[in-house]
């Protein structure tokens, strides 16, 4: 992965990963409730898609000065198995530390690149991801951590 | 007629005659009925004076009352504590002020309320510019009973900027439902001394052009000078007050006397003439009324400019006075008025006697005097006795 | 006659050539002095509609009227004053007992319409010109027609109160709760507000008249715990209050709480004097916390069969396995239950369902079957270290208290939380002579817990660590004692909006041992005793249900109610949900008798 191109498509058909792996637990949730939050975060992944691809034709650029909220909640909270009868709160934990697995990915990989067109595009994708954290970590802080 | 006052104060008159005088014959021709009011100006509206003249002369008068008939003390038996208040100040339309005050007073009395120091000044302020301007009303009223209507113009002019102070101190011009149980309900407002002192400072000199215009007027002088004379022995017996018995020498003033509000803390003397005719009675008026700027001067210095001005009060929505009864009187500008309030310990008050000057002095007084005096005089005598008709019918 | 008597009336001459006394034109431009009681404005957005202004009016000339923009509110009665100036004197009494100083006059002073129905007008909802005018009669400040100040409820003191499990508010003697009940201006609104719809303002009547019994009769027509509630309801209605807006909110539960301290709970039949007439139904109710012994006392009365399941050995639920003593004393929750129990209400105590008999055969055997059993199941952190032997649940510590056996939490204890389980841990704490130290992520002044427990407990010596977020549970040098690492948190504004969110910092960590942890961040329902299909069927999301119509599950017989199917999660809705679901089996039972009653209600 070398030029702007492939590491777009690399992040893209991540993109559809994850968005495909929660339509995949939804399947199989319990519940009604669960199957449809998981879906919404399976559409929350191909809108970030949507958006990479653009980037891709030109359309949108990505904005690697821009300053995104860390709430660091997931770093520090335990990995949970994803079941057939996950709960919201752990359905929450599994979708930030995935988020937060980008974030790093590509932030790693412009840190070890020099300066360039491609390190600039690295650490966009990586603040689009932490943006996508953010979401998620919010919305744990939110419902989630209520009486805490 | 001389009688010493000592004489009188035993309430004894042995020269006064209360008999019924013979009826006369109204067929004989020699007499004519006349009805004065109530749409007479002279007669303070709603009101009525059934005259039998022989030639000018007076040789009978009643008193008619009965236009108002507004029955305050009954509404108020069916109205709440709080919303008396607003009751009240209608039974003396040109002083509303010492109805507030008394009706207030006797709730407080009851219930033991005290009002904060603040407030007693602020009440003590109110009814002495009440005071004021009905003075100045009725200096107007008394000259144009006499045909002079340059006078009316001038004091009803002043009364209006002490008017413009009620409005600004109380929200109202007439009707100031200001003084209501547990103190007032404000404050002086920014600039309200300075602004009250430039008035009185003007009143001060208009009074000096009036004492010149009327009282030194020939006219004025002739027609009220001996006419409706009070004698000191109908002082008590009639129970005659305020300025129309000070006018026959009689020192009395409930201020003084009996000091309520901050009266104790004022500097002032009773003034007293000797003869109490219409001339007398008005003269001591105009002197009062100088009196009045000089004691709101003096509230005007002491009013403090901080503290409470309301008592700790219960809830007037569902406010219960204490069972009890009182007696609660002030010196208002005729004289004693008073409130007799008997209470039941329940949401309403049992009832309300409310006891005017104007009763007697409308009345009994007024029938007595009016006989043997010309018609024309009439309107000046009744003035002279200083009447509020809703005072004998609230 | 003297010259000088002669001469002087010509001295009115020299006026003519002084400034005049009067005005040229008088009335036109003259504005009202600042203060002046002119028309009425009213800020509609601000009045709450609590009719006090109609109440005071002597003459009778406001009306109040429903306008749409308002109705349903929240705190509001969603209706206006509407003047009528054929009536008015402008005495301003209105403005003066305006309880959202919404009201106020202008100064403005003549109006003037060819129709003289405008004069009939809804203030600051009808347009008028002077509704902007910053002139006018306003209340004073320090003016008051009733008292802002609550009269405040004695306390133990805190040096006393920590040594104890003594309750702490010592209640109003009678003095006491007549001044307080006088301040209610009855004007209903908390009505609307509480969950159970209580009779407020008739029962504080009550307390001002000196008729408790017919207080206490007022109560349980829609509450059969008002002992219970008088001492540690959320009190929803006092947040609503109206004289709370200017002043402190009438004590609406302290007067509850008063009327039952003055009745002897002996008298309690005779006053009460439920009328049962037996039906030939049988209902089952699962769970005797307030929600299940709420529908059973309702259910009873309408004459049906009652039996309550509930595991425990006693009745109450968290009331009496989570909330302290010190807050609500045993004596007073019984004093509640043994009246409910009283009219022929069948409880069997340690029945577990699920585990001693089975839902289904309730199903069977029953016409229909109310749950409410709570939540039992403590809440997660999900940090490293989370499962160490010195975590405890606040749950479990307070149950072990109430249950009298010892919690054994050591000296030296930190909770974790905000809400009022996390309050009455540290206190209960506190009361084991323990030093406590509650972390809460953070500010104060968002912790979810009453205001009054965050005060209480920290008058009795409990130290608020306040933005402080726990990462990782570690082992202490001995097995005993447990080591926390926490760090400190920054309030950083989401620059979507909403609340300011706490961030970590990670350069200003802390660790600290103790000999115990208390994790008290909320609790979930344990639904164990429901198959999946059942749950599935009932529409269960994460343990909650969302009953339809009347607390009416979608399963034909069984309806839900209180912690588990209500957002609120306190004693007074699980308290509402049992009565209304009570309701609601009534009409399932006798489905003509509805029918019938609405159809000749219609008519
Ligand atoms: C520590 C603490 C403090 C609180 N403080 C307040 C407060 O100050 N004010 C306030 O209004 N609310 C407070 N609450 C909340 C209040 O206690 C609850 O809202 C209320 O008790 C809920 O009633 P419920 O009927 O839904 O459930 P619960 O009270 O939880 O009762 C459920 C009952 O069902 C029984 N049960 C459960 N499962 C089964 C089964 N399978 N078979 C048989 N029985 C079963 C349980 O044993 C229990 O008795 C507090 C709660 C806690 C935990
Ligand atoms: S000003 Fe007085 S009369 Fe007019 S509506 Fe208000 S309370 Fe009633
Ligand atoms: S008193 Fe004030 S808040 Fe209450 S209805 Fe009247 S205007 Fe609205």
């Amino acid at each position: 992965m070398n030029t702007v191109d492939e590491i777009l498509d690399y992040a893209i058909d991540q993109e559809q990963q994850a968005a495909d792996f929660y339509e995949d637990v939804a399947q199989r949730a319990e519940t009604a409730g669960m199957k449809k939050i998981l879906l919404d975060f399976s559409e929350e992944e191909k809108r970030h898609k949507k958006i990479l691809q653009t980037v891709k034709t030109g359309e949108h650029e990505l904005t690697p000065e821009q300053e995104i909220l860390d709430l660091k909640i997931s770093d520090y909270l335990v990995e949970v198995e994803v079941s057939d009868n996950i709960s919201y709160q752990d359905a929450l934990i599994v979708a930030m530390k995935r988020e937060r697995a980008a974030y790093e990915l590509y932030s790693d990989m412009a840190a070890k690149i020099p300066e360039s067109h491609l390190k600039e595009v690295l650490t966009g994708l990586a603040k689009e991801e932490a943006k996508h954290k953010l979401f998620f970590e919010a919305e744990y802080d939110e419902h989630v951590l209520t009486d805490n | 007629m001389t009688l010493s006052t000592d004489n009188i104060l035993t309430g004894h008159s042995a020269a006064l005659d209360f008999a019924q005088p013979e009826p006369l014959d109204l067929t004989s021709g020699k007499y004519v009925k006349l009805w004065q009011g109530p749409q007479h100006p002279g007669i303070t509206g709603n009101m009525s004076l059934e005259l039998i003249l022989e030639g000018d002369t007076i040789v009978d008068c009643k008193t008619h009352v009965g236009y108002l008939h507004r029955g305050f003390e009954k509404l108020m038996e069916r109205r709440t504590f709080i919303q008396n208040f607003t009751v009240v100040c209608r039974i003396a339309v040109p002083e509303p002020t010492f109805n507030e005050y008394l009706y207030s007073h006797a709730v407080e009395t009851i219930s033991g309320i005290e009002i904060p120091e603040r407030a007693i000044w602020l009440r003590t302020m109110n009814l002495e510019l009440m005071r004021l301007a009905s003075f100045l009303m009725w200096i107007g009223g008394m000259s144009g009973a006499f045909g002079q209507y340059t006078v009316p113009n001038w004091t009803i002019a002043y009364r209006d900027f002490v008017l413009d102070l009620f409005e600004e101190m109380t929200g109202a011009r007439i009707y100031h439902m200001y003084i209501v149980p547990g103190g007032v309900r404000a404050g002086l407002p920014d600039g309200f001394r300075k602004r009250a002192r430039d008035i009185m400072d003007g009143a001060e000199k208009m009074l000096d052009q009036v004492e010149r215009v009327m009282f030194n007027n020939v006219v004025f002088k002739a027609r009220s000078k001996g006419l409706g004379i009070i004698t000191a022995d109908m002082i008590d017996p009639y129970g005659i007050v305020g300025p129309n018995a000070r006018a026959c020498g009689f020192k009395r003033d409930l201020r003084k006397d009996e000091p309520y509000l901050a009266y104790d803390q004022l500097d002032f003397d009773v003034i007293t003439g000797s003869d109490s005719d219409a001339y007398d009675r008005a003269y001591l008026r105009l002197q009062e009324t100088r009196q009045c700027i000089n004691l709101i001067r003096q509230c005007l210095d002491h009013t403090p400019t901080d503290g409470p001005f309301q008592a700790d009060m219960p809830n007037v929505l569902h406010w219960k006075v204490p069972a009890g009864e009182t007696y609660v009187k002030a010196e208002c500008t005729r004289g004693e008025y008073g409130y007799y309030m008997v209470t039941d310990g329940s949401e309403f008050v049992r009832r309300v006697h409310v006891r005017g000057p104007s009763y007697t002095h409308a009345i009994a007084v007024m029938e007595r005097l009016a006989v043997g005096n010309n018609i024309a005089d009439i309107a000046g005598l009744m003035v002279s006795l200083h009447n509020y008709p809703p005072e004998v019918e609230r | 006659m003297s010259l000088k008597d002669l001469l002087s009336p010509f001295f009115v001459w020299q006026r003519a050539f002084e400034k005049p006394y009067t005005t040229i034109r008088p009335t036109l431009d003259r504005p009202g002095a600042p203060a002046y009681r002119g028309f009425h404005i009213n800020i509609a957005e601000t009045c709450v509609g609590c009719g006090s202004c109609h109440e005071i009016c002597q003459n009778q000339a406001i009306d109040m009227v429903a306008v749409d923009e308002f109705v349903g509110r929240d705190g509001d009665s969603g209706l206006r004053p509407r003047f009528d100036y054929g009536r008015c004197c402008w005495c301003g009494l209105c403005v003066d007992i305006c309880t959202a100083a919404s009201l106020r006059m202008s100064n403005e002073y003549s109006w003037i319409a060819d129709n003289p129905n405008e004069f009939h007008f809804t203030a600051g909802v009808d347009e008028t010109p002077w509704q902007d005018n910053e002139l006018g009669y306003r209340r004073a400040e320090g003016y008051h027609l009733y008292p802002p100040k609550r009269i405040e409820m004695e306390l133990l003191p805190a040096e006393e109160s920590v040594k104890s499990f003594d309750e702490v508010t010592l209640g109003y003697d009678i003095e006491q709760a007549k001044k307080e009940a006088d301040r209610c201006v009855e004007c209903g609104i908390c009505v609307a507000t509480c969950p159970a719809h209580m009779d407020v303002p008739d029962y504080i009547h009550s307390i001002r008249d000196g008729d408790y019994e017919k207080g206490l009769k007022l109560m349980y027509r829609t509450n059969p715990f008002p002992g219970t509630c008088g001492r540690i309801c959320t009190r929803k209605c006092e947040s609503v209050c109206p004289v709370g807006i200017l002043g402190e909110p009438v004590a609406i539960r302290w007067l509850k709480r008063f009327i039952v301290d003055q009745v002897d709970k002996k008298d309690y039949k005779r006053i009460l004097d439920e009328q049962i007439e037996n039906s030939d139904f049988k209902v089952a109710i699962i769970g005797a916390g307030p929600g299940g012994l709420s529908a059973a006392y309702y259910l009873r009365q309408q004459g049906h069969a009652v039996t309550v399941f509930e595991e425990h050995e006693s009745g109450g639920g968290m009331l009496r396995y989570g909330v302290p003593s010190y807050r609500l004393p045993d004596a007073e929750l019984d004093k509640d239950i043994d009246h409910i129990i009283s009219i022929g209400v069948d409880v069997k105590y340690n029945t577990r369902i699920g585990k001693d008999i089975q839902f289904e055969t309730l199903l069977e055997d029953y016409d229909a079957v109310f749950m409410s059993t709570g939540l039992s199941v403590p809440s997660s952190m999900r940090i490293h270290g989370e499962d160490h032997a010195r975590v405890l649940s606040g749950l479990q510590v307070l149950a072990d208290v109430a249950s009298g056996r010892d919690p054994g939490i050591g000296k030296k204890v930190a909770v974790i939380g905000g809400g009022n389980v996390a309050m009455d841990a540290a206190r209960v704490s506190r009361r084991f002579g323990a030093d406590v130290t509650i972390l809460y992520r953070r500010r104060i002044s968002e912790m979810p817990a009453d205001e009054e427990e965050i005060h209480e407990s920290q008058e009795e010596g409990c130290t608020l660590i306040q933005k402080a977020i726990p990462v990782e549970i570690l082992d202490a040098d001995s097995p005993e004692q447990v080591a926390i690492k926490w760090g400190e948190a920054e309030m950083v504004d989401d620059p979507k909006g909403g609340r300011p969110r706490p961030v970590l910092r990670e350069d200003r960590m802390h660790t600290e041992t103790y000999d115990c942890i208390i994790s008290a961040i909320g609790q979930s329902s344990n639904l164990d005793y429901l198959s999946k299909e059942l749950q599935e069927q009932m529409a269960v999301e994460w343990g909650k249900f969302t009953p339809v119509e009347y607390q009416h599950t979608t399963l034909d017989k069984v309806f839900v109610g209180g912690d588990f199917a209500n957002r609120t999660a306190d004693a007074i809705s699980a308290i509402e949900d049992g009565h209304h679901a009570a309701r609601g089996i009534n009409r399932f039972l006798n489905p003509d008798l509805y029918i019938n009653a609405e159809q000749q209600h219609d008519i």
